[in-house]
């Protein structure tokens, strides 16, 4: 039987992360494992284990039942669990169906957070691994460098991975819209929620040095202080000090209002009317809504910022829809690869190859060779140049046929004689050297 | 003569090329196009520049008397300043109003005949060069001014009232940098516009004997310069930042803009450049 993909995972979408912390697979190795072994029905293997997903990809060439128990013992018993609990919850796709999913999850259409760049980093270390490890043969090279190739084309032609999709990244974006670059700026935490903690942490990360802290507990202040570099204040002081903030992030847990509108009125002269960005997360709020309405002065609540959140989430959905696009096109293209694995399309395709180039070839010296070439003339040349081509790939040809009597080597070979004459029109990547170097240390 | 109008023909081109590749780079968010309608705006502006000092040089038809070498000189400013604040504030940005304008202005000036102007005599003097140098660049900076206080403007309200930040906005450069457009023109351009103006009394009271003579074109420019003082003030004195100035900025681009072809062109005046 022919060698098929096969894929065996729980996902965020499948499994609760009780179940995935069970299962996961970190430092599993198929060799030493029991997933392959010497004539065992596992021929290549990848196993891929984040804190979102755990899956095991192989290439057999037995029917699916037999792979499916191999596999999920070896998962089972790796992980110490049980096989049915297992079995419950995980997910199979077989073939294109296979090559789909993969194709997905590598450019984060499958992830938690859609779009979210780190799977494919994490998918890059899985091949590497398997590499090293030399699980990975033709077809899970092939698949993984098409998949890699795919998320790249869907990272760049849509805009399913642009645009922040968190609260506390969303404002700070908002922030650069109305700074420019952050180092000038300074911002105060008044309250130290998680989100505002968050907030900072992401402000911090953009560039902003200086770093407030006003709270009603000293200690916290204090704490929160140190650990961004800041300076900790107590909440009487918190008004005093607020000319000084550019960015104000708010999440107290007062009842009431804390920062007036005429308050900030003030503040605003004091300040020569510089803008401030206030951002409100607390519930209830802490700010005036009324100061949104003073010039220079941008207020945001936490329904504004997840709205935000909400349109870039549904600008990403929009994407993923044209990012799903290019998956099919690109499955469909490695299928045609996959086919061409077998022997006699590439026979039939190396000798049309050939035909092809004998008759450029053919033309050309029919053209050098003048207007009254007579018939017979052109007759011999282009036998000639048919019978060069075929004699020329005749040895390929039964090369390849007796290897493909042996079982096992036959893809090895037609996917190197298929690179060798090029028979898939390949561009190669001028990198692509490197690449293979990186891949086989 | 030929020759000139040939090189004229092609520096309306590369500005063109320039506005139009901007704007689309623009829609299209690609850098590269953008990149290509500044270098396209270079090209155009070094050979305009070398159309001026050939036709100073060679005093062709006296050159200085001549309308259409002034306007000329304004499309040549408009692109100066862009060019001093891409380099001083990485606006390139600006291309959106600095090129479409240098081409109008630059298209305006081969539009009209190239007629004589009944300029006294004291031509070549300080005070007449400094009159023209300085409300020139006064007028590329609000120009510049302008373009910054629309889309100021315009991010402004879409950062108030929460809109969803569209393509092109999320292209935009900052509100900070916008008001630092601002600032600049307001900063520089009041004590240039006030040269401007002060140097051309100067002169008036030389050619004319007398400063002020109450023509449309000195009213015009000395109401101008009440505004413009004003502004200059609240924006030294920290009262003003970004929604107000941007839109004072605005309000003195269109009055002087109005000034200059209303008044120059339609009004009689000593100012006139009608043909």
């Amino acid at each position: 039987m022919e060698q098929q993909i096969y894929l065996f995972g729980l996902s965020h979408k499948t499994a609760a992360i009780e179940i995935r912390e069970k299962f996961a697979l970190n430092g599993f190795e198929p060799l030493s494992h029991g997933l392959m072994e010497d004539q065992g029905p596992v021929q290549e293997a990848l196993v891929l284990s984040t804190c979102n997903r755990v899956e095991i990809l192989c290439v057999s060439s037995e029917v699916k039942e037999a792979v499916q128990d191999k596999a999920l013992t070896a998962w089972a018993e790796f992980c110490g669990q049980d096989r049915d609990t297992l079995e419950k919850h995980v997910y199979f796709y077989s073939g294109l169906e296979a090559v789909k999913h993969l194709f997905s999850v590598a450019a984060s259409l499958d992830s938690m957070v859609l779009g979210e760049p780190q799977i494919l980093g994490q998918l890059k270390d899985a091949y590497r691994k398997a590499v090293q490890e030399k699980t990975a043969g033709v077809i899970i090279n092939r698949l993984l460098h098409k998949s890699f190739s795919a998320a790249k084309r869907i990272r760049t032609e849509t805009a399913v991975s642009s645009s922040a999709v968190s609260i506390s990244y969303a404002a700070v974006e908002l922030a650069k819209k109305i700074f420019g670059e952050l180092s000038d700026q300074k911002a105060m935490l008044i309250g130290a929620g998680e989100m505002a903690e968050l907030a900072a942490l992401h402000l911090l990360n953009s560039g902003l040095k200086d770093i407030m802290v006003a709270n009603r507990t000293p200690a916290r202040a204090q704490e929160l202080a140190q650990r961004f570099n800041g300076q900790a204040m107590c909440m009487e002081k918190m008004l005093e000090n607020l000319p000084q903030a550019d960015i104000v992030i708010s999440s107290t847990g007062a009842s009431g209002i804390i920062i007036s509108a005429a308050q900030v009125r003030e503040i605003l002269k004091k300040r020569k009317h510089r803008p401030i960005f206030f951002i409100d997360i607390a519930v209830p709020r802490d700010i005036d809504a009324r100061v949104n309405m003073l010039d220079n002065v941008y207020l945001y609540d936490i329904d504004d910022l997840k709205e935000v959140v909400e349109e870039n989430l549904a600008g990403r959905r929009e994407e993923a829809a044209r990012a799903a696009e290019i998956v099919d096109i690109e499955v469909e293209k490695f299928s045609d690869w996959l086919r061409a694995l077998d022997l006699s399309p590439t026979i039939v395709d190396l000798l049309n190859r050939g035909e092809i180039l004998a008759r450029r070839e053919l033309r050309k010296s029919l053209r050098s060779l003048g207007p009254d070439v007579s018939a017979d003339t052109t007759r011999v040349v282009e036998q000639m140049a048919l019978s060069l081509v075929r004699k020329l790939y005749h040895e390929p040809i039964v090369f390849l046929k007796r290897r493909a009597r042996e079982e096992g080597s036959a893809q090895k070979f037609i996917d190197l004689a298929r690179r060798i004459f090029n028979l898939d029109d390949e561009q190669v990547p001028p990198d692509a050297h490197q690449n293979r170097k990186r891949n086989n240390p | 003569m030929l020759s000139f109008r040939i090189l004229d023909f092609f520096i309306a081109v590369l500005y063109l090329s320039g506005a139009l590749s901007f704007l689309l780079g623009l829609i299209y968010s690609s850098k590269k196009t953008q990149d290509k309608s500044v270098l396209l705006t270079i090209i155009g502006f070094g050979l305009h520049s070398l159309d001026l000092i050939l036709k100073y040089a060679l005093g062709i038809g006296e050159i200085l008397t001549q309308s259409q070498f002034y306007i000329s000189l304004l499309a040549w400013s408009f692109l100066l300043i862009y060019f001093f604040l891409w380099w001083r504030l990485k606006l390139k940005f600006l291309s959106i109003t600095a090129a479409p304008l240098a081409l109008l202005i630059f298209s305006g000036s081969l539009a009209i005949s190239p007629t004589t102007l009944p300029v006294p005599g004291f031509l070549q003097g300080l005070w007449f060069g400094l009159h023209i140098g300085t409300l020139f660049i006064t007028m590329a900076l609000l120009a510049m001014g302008f373009g910054a206080g629309l889309a100021y403007l315009h991010l402004d309200r879409k950062i108030k009232f929460k809109a969803k930040l569209s393509n092109v906005s999320r292209d935009l450069p900052s509100l900070h940098t916008f008001d630092r457009a601002n600032h600049l023109a307001v900063i520089i351009g009041f004590p240039l516009y006030t040269v401007g103006v002060l140097s051309g009394f100067i002169w008036a009271a030389f050619t004319w004997k007398t400063i002020f003579t109450w023509d449309p074109k000195e009213v015009a420019t000395v109401f101008i310069w009440f505004i413009f003082a004003w502004l200059f003030h609240r924006r030294v004195s920290g009262a003003w930042k970004g929604k107000k100035p941007a839109k004072m900025v605005i309000l003195l681009f269109i009055l002087s803009l109005a000034s200059f072809i209303g008044i120059n062109f339609f009004i009689e005046t000593h100012h006139s450049l009608r043909p």
